[in-house]
């Protein structure tokens, strides 16, 4: 029978003043949900290494003019180069690109065809990769099979440039660790033949890559005796990605970053910067909101206070007419929390379709539900308190 | 609960006296700045006043609603200042029973209502003695009106029912027959001292004038 308390104290309640806080918060934490869903949906775009916003790597070589290549300039990195680049604020890890000090000839047969090639190898560090293929080992003396990376560029030339034209089979990522493979090491007067066989695809280098171990093994034995190569090509592991600073650097240095990264960065960097105003929106709302159900509750406690008094008066203690309150405020804001997150499955519903045109992996939900349960939770919080504290300073006159 | 025994008072003075120490109205009063005096439980006092002399802030003191005093009230040798609010809560429900002076009845409730609101709270009465009792004091007709529907007599007569509905030890009563007739005086007085006895609690009753139909064993006057 307590809820003759209850409803005795209802009757103080302006629904239109309910009505208006409800709308109010429903909006701002719609907007802050949707926000949240929204960033953890497209934060794959840069979380992912394999998107085309990653900008977190950077690959830099420098700039290769007409004169100065005819002239024999040097476009390799000097020690003093790496230092600097290192020292800039965005760059962290720094590796360099170790080429080749002999030469490669490679075979293939495929479809009944040969068909041999000269080749450039490569490797980097394996921090840098952005795969990890099964296989990618080289033990000197043991393996006779050499693991090759090769750029996913190459794979969509030769598919859709070179076998197309010349009647040669498609050939897909799965198939090419199949085709059979031959290298022929030569150089410092020796020779020799070596199987080889493409493990992975990466999106991040433009080259091909074998391992480190192989490239240190072969080129200590076919490599000019004594000579080191400085790297021509350098990869940067970028600590503030979209950072003009960049951009900046590379510029006054004459250096040149592959692909198109920074203006990836760039887009990724207005994204972020678009989602962060959204969301900052959807707080001012929902700060407005909690100040508009502050101020309900307020004239609410005020224009019961004689009421409140007179129950006090019979002996209700200040909690069990507090819980009235807490009960209604609790189911508003319930019903809020219900319908934002409703509101943000639709939403995303919109959009999702476009994302997933992208090929990207949608994002988790906890993020948003959790944001939006932390906000309510604060928001309800803050208003048990406020009533708490105000039933308790009027028991006493 | 264990019964509440004895409220004392001692050099009792409303904050807004102060300074008015050697006036009439306090020097001679039997209350304000007596340096010991103890209402025992069983007993029934009835403190004569003037209006304007804190009649009704005594009443308040004691009910723990107001604390603007100076002097000491204690219940049982406790200190009521250091009372907190869940002490009164308790008190309130289980051994201290209030008729304000202006009655307090919620306007909007139906004379029924009002008296369960207090009743949900103890469990104390059935519906029956309530009934009775309503029945007892000629009001049990409008049980079911907006108690702002009652002539002031008549709410008087129920906020003194709604002040039973609970266990007692004190039971302070201010004013409760000011807008009766001799009648219902009576029939009022004879339910009040019925039930005080049953419970073998304390009444405390204020008066400017029309004094209820009691037996009182102190008169004191303020």
């Amino acid at each position: 029978m307590k809820n003759l308390v209850s409803s005795l104290l209802r009757r103080n309640i302006s629904a239109l003043q309910m009505t208006g806080y409800a709308l109010a918060s429903l909006v701002g934490l719609a907007i802050v949900v949707t926000a949240v869903r929204f960033y953890s949906d497209v934060r794959s775009l840069w979380a992912d290494d394999d998107s085309f916003m990653s900008r977190d790597y950077l690959i830099i070589s420098k700039t290769v003019s007409g004169l100065g290549a005819l002239m024999g300039a040097n476009t390799s990195f000097s020690t003093a180069d790496i230092a600097e680049i290192e020292s800039q604020p965005w760059a962290g890890d720094v590796g360099g690109f170790r080429a080749a000090d002999f030469n490669v000839y490679a075979t293939v047969s495929m479809g009944g065809k040969g068909m041999s090639t000269a080749l450039f190898l490569e490797s980097i560090p394996q921090e840098f990769f952005d795969i990890n293929p099964k296989g990618w080992s080289f033990r000197p003396g043991v393996d006779t099979t050499v693991p090759i990376v090769i750029s996913k560029d190459y794979l969509t030339l030769y598919n859709f440039g070179f076998a197309t034209s010349r009647g040669l089979p498609q050939i897909s990522e799965g198939m090419i660790g199949a085709i059979p493979l031959r290298l022929s090491l030569s150089g410092n007067g020796q020779q020799r033949w070596m199987d080889a066989k493409i493990v992975g695809f990466s999106s991040r280098l433009n080259t091909i890559a074998v391992p480190e171990e192989f490239m240190e093994w072969a080129n200590g034995i076919y490599g000019e005796p004594g000579s080191t190569t400085a790297p021509s090509r350098l990869i940067i592991k970028v600590k503030t990605p979209g950072d003009p600073a960049i951009a900046t650097f590379l510029a006054s240095k004459g250096y040149e970053a592959a692909g198109d990264k920074a203006d990836n960065g760039r887009a990724a960097f207005f994204l972020r910067l678009v989602t962060g105003i959204v969301l900052a929106v959807g707080v001012v709302i929902c700060a407005l909101a909690f100040f508009i159900l502050m101020l309900s509750v307020w004239l609410l406690l005020t224009k019961s206070r004689d009421k409140l008094r007179q129950l006090m008066l019979l002996g209700y203690s200040p909690q069990s007419i507090a819980r009235c309150y807490y009960i209604i405020i609790g189911s508003i804001n319930l019903a809020v929390l219900g319908g934002a997150l409703a509101i943000m499955f639709i939403v995303r519903h919109c959009w999702k379709g476009s994302l997933e045109s992208l090929g990207i992996e949608p994002g988790s939900c906890l993020s948003a539900i959790g944001a939006g349960i932390i906000i309510m939770a604060f928001i309800t919080a803050g208003n048990f308190l406020a009533i708490r504290h105000r039933l308790r300073s009027d028991f006493f006159v | 609960m264990t019964h509440l025994s004895r409220i004392s008072i001692h050099n009792l003075l409303p904050a807004v006296f102060l300074g008015q120490e050697e006036e009439a109205h306090i020097a001679s009063s039997e209350v304000w700045l007596r340096e010991s005096f103890t209402f025992e439980r069983g007993k029934h006092y009835l403190i004569h006043a003037e209006s304007g002399t804190g009649k009704s802030s005594l009443c308040a003191f004691i009910y723990g609603l107001r604390r603007d005093y100076h002097g000491k009230i204690t219940m049982d040798q406790k200190d009521i200042r250091s009372f907190s609010i869940a002490d009164w809560c308790r008190l309130r429900e289980h051994s201290l029973a209030y008729l304000p002076q202006d009655l307090g009845l919620f306007p909007e409730l139906t004379v029924w209502e009002n008296l369960l609101i207090k009743n949900n709270l103890t469990g104390f009465r059935t519906t029956g003695w309530i009934e009775s009792a309503l029945e007892e004091l000629e009001v049990a007709d409008k049980r079911q009106q907006p108690a702002a529907h009652l002539s002031i007599g008549q709410q008087q007569r129920v906020a003194i029912v709604r002040a039973l509905c609970q266990p007692f030890d004190f039971l302070l009563i201010d004013e409760p027959v000011s807008h009766l007739d001799q009648r219902n005086n009576a029939a009022v007085g004879a339910l009040i001292a019925r039930e005080a006895r049953e419970q073998g609690a304390a009444i405390i009753a204020t008066s400017v004038g029309n004094d209820i139909n009691l037996p009182i064993d102190l008169r004191l006057q303020l």
